[in-house]
């Protein structure tokens, strides 16, 4: 879902670009507001956790592999704000040192995976909680969210492209939404499974976070 | 620590490393913007910035095998939009949409390349720094970069004694070692984070980063500025016409 430079059109790339930046300004105030100076070397840290568990593959069927995303986990853990600024900088290295994305689709990625994947994902977390109750219901909820965050990006990429005049919309968002649905559920079960991991060992982290 | 892949190059002695940052971050922008808003079809404009970035590959003497090795990345993107030619229907014009990102990407990718491989790390969020961009971003990403390389270390000795004692099996069980996996390298980064403010607050961390690195305009820098951007703006403003 890294969209390199020159795959999406002068329009696309700078509305998207303008859009993550307002989300990152908002993000910023709101956990300056909350959370002050302690949270610097926890979310660069956590940013960096991220990032190291983006590079662990399992395999998909057809011999083909997928990666965690974990952009509703650590909007779980941290509160979907905290969880733009950690997705942003991780793309943001990926893109710079990796080259995986481009610089002018970094507006793009950063809406696609951060305020899709993780925001909206995360909001949709809280929002089953409320119709969804019981002892084992946060993890249903949150294998749930995760699986339609990935799908969800997907399909925000795929729109993105076929907006820029690079791929058709129908068969690509097809295409797109059908192989993600499968990486979903990578995605949901890695979060519902490090989330019943968490609540095991340091279960007052999963208490802490309440934005 | 066997991470030297990130920054491998960037000790090298050339005249593109000596440039300061800002120099970097300004002119690779520049240059990314006027690739992609060119016109699908103006090859010569294409062949132009070609000509520059290969210029600069050679000036900046970073092996050549592994900068292609790095373009490489651009694929499964290229082939995504390649599967999709036949749906499209436009004939022709497909065929220009596939040559139109394929060129511009690959600009694109070898100008990232240049910027990443010749700059250290925190130079580079230095120069970004004095160039304005929020410094709580950046203050994370240097957190970042820092913890990075443990992290990794951690999730590579957790992967490698998975691997040595797991044989294959089931599917499920598999997801769930991996789990464990992710779930222990957050614990283990949450608790580091909590010692490492615990030990900056001790020192009197107040929320700002203090370096000695200062960085300084030279004139190989304003030269840079001066031949590159003189040399692309001509190339913009000659295919206007």
């Amino acid at each position: 879902m890294h969209i390199p430079d020159g795959f999406l059109d002068t329009k696309t790339w700078m509305a998207l670009t303008a859009i993550s930046g307002t989300a990152i300004a908002v993000s910023l105030k709101q956990t300056g507001k909350t959370l002050g100076e302690k949270q610097i070397p926890m979310m660069g840290i956590t940013a960096a956790f991220i990032f190291a568990a983006q590079m662990l593959n399992f395999p998909i069927a057809g011999g083909t592999s997928g990666h965690f995303m974990g952009g509703v986990l650590a909007a779980i853990l941290l509160g979907p704000f905290t969880a733009i600024l950690i997705m942003t900088t991780v793309l943001i290295v990926q893109c710079l040192i990796f080259q995986d994305g481009g610089v002018t689709a970094l507006g793009a990625s950063i809406f696609n995976m951060g305020i899709i994947g993780a925001f909206v994902g995360y909001y949709i977390y809280v929002i089953l909680n409320k119709i969804i109750k019981g002892s084992k219901s946060i993890f249903i909820n949150a294998f749930i969210a995760s699986w339609l965050s990935i799908i969800l990006a997907a399909a925000a990429c795929s729109v993105e492209l076929s907006i820029s005049g690079t791929v058709p919309l129908k068969t690509s968002l097809i295409a797109m939404t059908g192989v993600h649905a499968i990486i979903g559920i990578g995605e949901g079960l890695i979060t519902i499974a490090v989330l019943s991991f968490i609540k095991k060992v340091r279960p007052d982290l999963l208490e802490l976070r309440h934005e | 620590m066997n991470h030297a892949f990130l920054d491998k190059y960037s000790n090298l002695n050339s005249l593109i490393h000596k440039l300061d940052p800002r120099t970097k971050i300004i002119t690779f922008l520049l240059f990314i913007v006027f690739v992609i808003t060119s016109a699908p079809t103006d090859y010569i404009q294409f062949l132009s910035y070609s000509v520059i970035i290969l210029t600069v590959v050679f000036l900046s003497k970073v092996p050549l095998g592994y900068v292609f090795k790095r373009v490489l990345v651009i694929i499964p993107f290229v082939l995504l939009v390649a599967i999709f030619l036949p749906f499209a229907n436009k004939g022709q014009e497909g065929w220009i949409i596939f040559g139109n990102v394929m060129i511009k990407s690959i600009l694109a990718v070898l100008a990232t390349i240049m910027l990443s491989s010749t700059t250290k790390f925190h130079k580079l969020l230095k120069g970004f720094e004095l160039l304005k961009f929020p410094k709580i971003l950046i203050m994370i990403l240097s957190f970042m970069y820092r913890y990075v390389f443990i992290l990794v270390d951690e999730a590579q000795r957790m992967e490698r004694a998975r691997d040595s004692r797991y044989f294959g099996g089931e599917y499920l069980r598999q997801i769930k070692i991996i789990c464990n996996i992710i779930g222990l390298l957050f614990i283990r980064a949450y608790e580091r984070g909590e010692r490492v403010y615990q030990s900056m607050s001790a020192r009197g961390f107040d929320g700002n980063i203090i370096t000695m690195s200062k960085l300084a305009y030279t004139k190989i820098d304003i030269y840079f500025y001066i031949i590159f951007i003189g040399i692309i703006m001509i190339i913009k403003i000659w295919s206007l016409f």
